[in-house]
């Protein structure tokens, strides 16, 4: 057991466990954030997806020990409002169905969005292509994402 | 006979309760209760529906808001909504299944909150001393040309005073619907989804709660015959390890209870469990060609195909999972179910206790597609709760959810045809092999799984047959059950068959369904969105169930193979939430396009072989054609909707790589099968 520090949603967190503790199940199970999804725990689904240091990173992957030091960011940490310009587009056009998967693609859609303002297909596609939905949600997730560049630029 | 009631709630809250038996239209759930719905009005003008089934995304908690919204003259988002526990002596069936969530709740929920508007409007009325008649509710008021409006909240007490048999109720007639198929509101808890604060069962623990995870068989059928449990009890955070025994506690395995997941995972890789009997060389290629010798002899034809389907895992996004709290009295369970009122069954069953003694709280479900309907999680939840005396939450990881499912079970089809001078069919044979559902013994019967599957809607005379062979692993409920299979031979078949005469496949179909009919409509209207195929590949296929009808139509790029659009039109009856009407179309395309692309289960040495969306390669979004949905004004009833667009749109997927390509022989299309 050791004691991480964790620097989670603008906030020093500790949690005490072993080093090699998936960051998702510290998340989960230590912080509470359960916003934060499990959908395979091996990187192949996006379910988890959250930000370190504003990248979209696979918390079920990252151990706690190397999230250290890093700034981590979970859909909690987004908008509790829901007012971010991607939740925005996101409850706009009607996206989720179970919405289990969501807040992955969402938290893939602010980093896409982060590096690329006005997202072309082929960009949306590379960025979200290792977020499944089982639901088949996809062409409401490109288009909220393109409205979401769009509201983040400040357009109606 | 519709029963009404209406009275004064604790704390003075106007209650309506409805059901309406004889709605259902779930025909296999034949014997279950009408569900119940309530609708309340609390003192402070707060309109509450209870919901009697789980929303697994199919959308039901919004179709609820929509309808109680108008007919008690508020907003969508008015209303609030509380899901149902467990209960089936007070809301009647809760099971999401049969695509029945609107078709059996539409009409009570809209006749319970129109009864609680005529009770509301007769009080004010009554205070008034004016006709009823001349007011109106609107915006959680009831007004009146001459009277300062009176807000729901004030109208309460005296509303539930009074006897709702004096009171006609009248439905807001479909010409005044501000809503009801107008409405541009979104799914309902939208805004908890996209800020993380949606509860699923993986959410629902209480704090405190410990973790199970389970070591499961590694191959088919196979049981404990010996646990060390010494090194996993060693690890830090394990507080204990417990068999569980099948079919009382679920599947069977050995469960890890620990403080925390990670602990839990960590104690499962350290237990070292020995396993016996099963089945440890079972391989799904020699299942399947079992199932074709035991086709009967082939009838004289003109053409024939053989079509081989594989088996499919559901994989909801959210694996299984549930939790319990076992007491000496009672047990509470909170669960991501398709039917909270089974589970409570079967937990009282499971611990000896009465109905009354199990609170069964039902979460939002991340997705379900027929495997919710099975219990097993629940058992093991409650198995490792009364052992461990604390409250215990399961969870699969993913690997478990594909390699221990209850699967769609392997089909080999024979189409024969036999055609006139112009290459149209004017006979046919359909020759099915299969394997029951071995979650529910009523579909081991030719005819029930007949039933399910048979929808064939042209006018070409023949027969269809079942044959069907034990089945070698759980199979249960997918998306569509037996339809899923039928119609995309029937569909893959009926395209081959116009394709060598030189047809064209909306033709071809046109000329086969009566005219005036809805089937025929919709194949109308999505040929004129689709326009001209010009270079494309086009697949075609329609179908009829649940009430509802559909033409799907698939455009593929010649060069690419990739399908690049897919038109579908469909007559759901009345579409209540139409937002939602259309992502259930676009999600039963998914599955199709997903299916015909490559994701089948296959069976190795007694055991699953996919264990994640790496090799049970679900579609991703840069495979996802342009989806355009129509829905087709239509009068009639509310029609099912959650299964109708897999069985076509996978057809005419496969159909339109088919085009210029190799013929459809299975699915995936292209692939080896099992
Ligand atoms: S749970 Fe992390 S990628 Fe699937
Ligand atoms: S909305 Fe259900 S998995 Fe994406």
């Amino acid at each position: 057991m050791g004691r991480y520090r964790l620097h989670v949603n603008g906030r020093q967190r500790v949690v005490d466990v072993p080093g090699d503790t998936p960051l998702l199940w510290a998340l989960r199970d230590e912080l509470g954030l359960t916003g934060t999804k499990y959908g395979c725990g091996v990187g192949a689904c996006g379910a988890c997806v959250s930000l370190v240091d504003g990248a979209a990173e696979r918390p079920c992957v990252r151990t706690v020990e190397e999230s250290e030091r890093t700034r981590i960011t979970t859909i909690e940490g987004l908008s509790p409002r829901g007012d971010h310009a991607v939740q925005r587009a996101w409850v706009e056009l009607d996206v989720a169905q179970c919405g289990y998967c969501q807040p992955g693609q969402i938290m893939s859609a602010v980093a896409l969005l982060a590096e690329h303002p006005d997202p072309d297909d082929a960009q949306i596609e590379e960025a979200l292509r290792d977020n499944v939905c089982r639901c088949g949600t996809y062409p409401r997730i490109r288009a909220a994402v393109r409205r979401a560049a769009e509201l983040a630029r400040g357009e109606r | 006979m519709i029963t009404r009631r209406a009275f004064l709630g604790t704390a003075g809250v106007l209650v309506v309760s409805v059901s309406v038996p004889g709605t259902s239209g779930a025909t296999s759930a034949a014997g279950a209760l009408a569900p119940t719905v309530f609708v309340r009005v609390d003192r402070r003008g707060r309109v509450v529906a209870t919901v009697p089934k789980p929303d697994a995304g199919q959308g039901v908690r919004t179709m609820a808001a929509v309808l109680v919204a108008e007919e008690l003259a508020v907003e969508v988002a008015d209303v609030a909504l509380e899901q149902a526990p467990g209960d089936t002596a007070t809301y009647g069936s809760q099971a999401v299944a049969n695509s029945s969530s609107s078709r059996q709740l539409a009409e009570p929920l809209r006749t319970a909150a129109a009864t609680a508007r005529c009770l509301l409007v007769a009080a004010a009325a009554a205070r008034w001393g004016v006709p009823p008649e001349e007011c109106v509710a609107r915006a959680g008021r009831v007004e009146h040309p001459r009277r300062k409006a009176l807000p729901y909240r004030v109208l309460v007490s005296e509303a539930a005073a009074l006897d709702p048999a004096t009171v006609p109720v009248t439905l807001t007639p479909p010409e005044r619907w501000r809503l009801i198929g107008r409405t541009r509101a979104g799914r309902a808890d939208a805004r908890d989804i996209v800020t993380g604060r949606a509860r699923y069962g993986i959410d629902a623990p209480p704090s405190g709660s410990l973790v199970a995870v389970v070591a499961r068989p590694p191959w088919l059928g196979a049981l404990v015959s010996s646990a060390a449990d010494a090194a996993a009890l060693a690890v830090p955070g394990v507080v204990a390890v417990v068999r569980l025994d099948p079919p009382a506690a679920g599947q069977g395995g050995v469960a890890v209870i620990a403080s925390s997941t990670a602990a839990a995972l960590r104690g499962r890789d350290a237990l070292r469990v020995g396993w016996t009997g099963g089945t440890p060389a079972a391989d799904s290629r020699e299942w399947l060609a079992g199932l074709e010798s035991a086709l009967p002899a082939a009838p004289a034809a003109d053409v024939r195909r053989v079509y081989r389907l594989p088996l499919l895992a559901h994989a909801p996004m959210e694996p299984m999972n549930a939790t319990a709290h076992v007491t000496a009295t009672g047990a509470e369970v909170w669960a991501p179910t398709q039917d909270p009122g089974r589970v409570r069954t079967q937990v009282a069953r499971q611990l000896g206790l009465p109905e009354s003694a199990v609170r069964v709280t039902a979460t939002l479900a991340g997705g379900a597609f027929g495997r919710r309907i099975e219990t097993d999680p629940v058992l093991e939840a409650v198995a490792c709760a009364r052992a461990a005396g604390r409250p215990v939450t399961v969870r699969w990881t993913r690997d478990d959810d594909t390699r221990h499912d209850s699967y769609r079970p392997m089909s080999v089809h024979r189409l024969s045809a036999t055609l006139d001078a112009d290459g149209l069919p004017v006979g046919r044979s359909h020759q099915v092999a299969t394997w029951p559902l071995t979650v529910n013994p009523a579909f081991d019967n030719p005819a029930i799984v007949r039933l399910s599957g048979n929808h064939f809607p042209y006018a070409v005379p023949g027969d269809v047959s079942v044959t069907l062979r034990p089945a070698p692993l759980r199979t249960g409920f997918w998306r569509a059950v037996y339809a899923g299979q039928f119609g995309y031979a029937e569909e893959c078949f009926l395209g081959e068959v116009a394709r060598r005469g030189g047809h064209d496949q909306v033709d071809v179909r046109r000329r086969l369904l009566p005219e005036d009919s809805r089937l025929r409509r919709v194949l109308d209207v999505a040929a004129e969105r689709a326009g001209r195929a010009g270079s494309s590949s086009r697949g075609v296929a329609c179908h009829l169930d649940y009430g509802s009808a559909i033409a799907v139509i698939a455009d593929a790029d010649p060069g690419t193979r990739r399908v690049v659009r897919v038109h579908a039109a469909v007559d759901v009856g009345v579409a209540v939430h139409p937002s939602g009407v259309v992502a259930q179309v676009e999600g039963g395309v998914l599955d199709a396009l997903s299916t015909v692309l490559g994701a089948q289960i296959t069976v190795r040495d007694g055991a699953v072989v996919q264990s994640s969306f790496r090799d049970y390669p679900w579609a991703r979004i840069g495979d996802c054609p342009d989806i355009d949905v129509r829905l087709v004004p239509s009068t009639a009833p509310i029609g099912g909707l959650g299964e109708l667009a897999y069985p076509p749109a996978a057809a005419a997927i496969a159909s339109a790589l088919a085009e210029g390509g190799d013929p459809v022989t299975g699915m995936p299309y292209g692939a080896p099968v099992g």
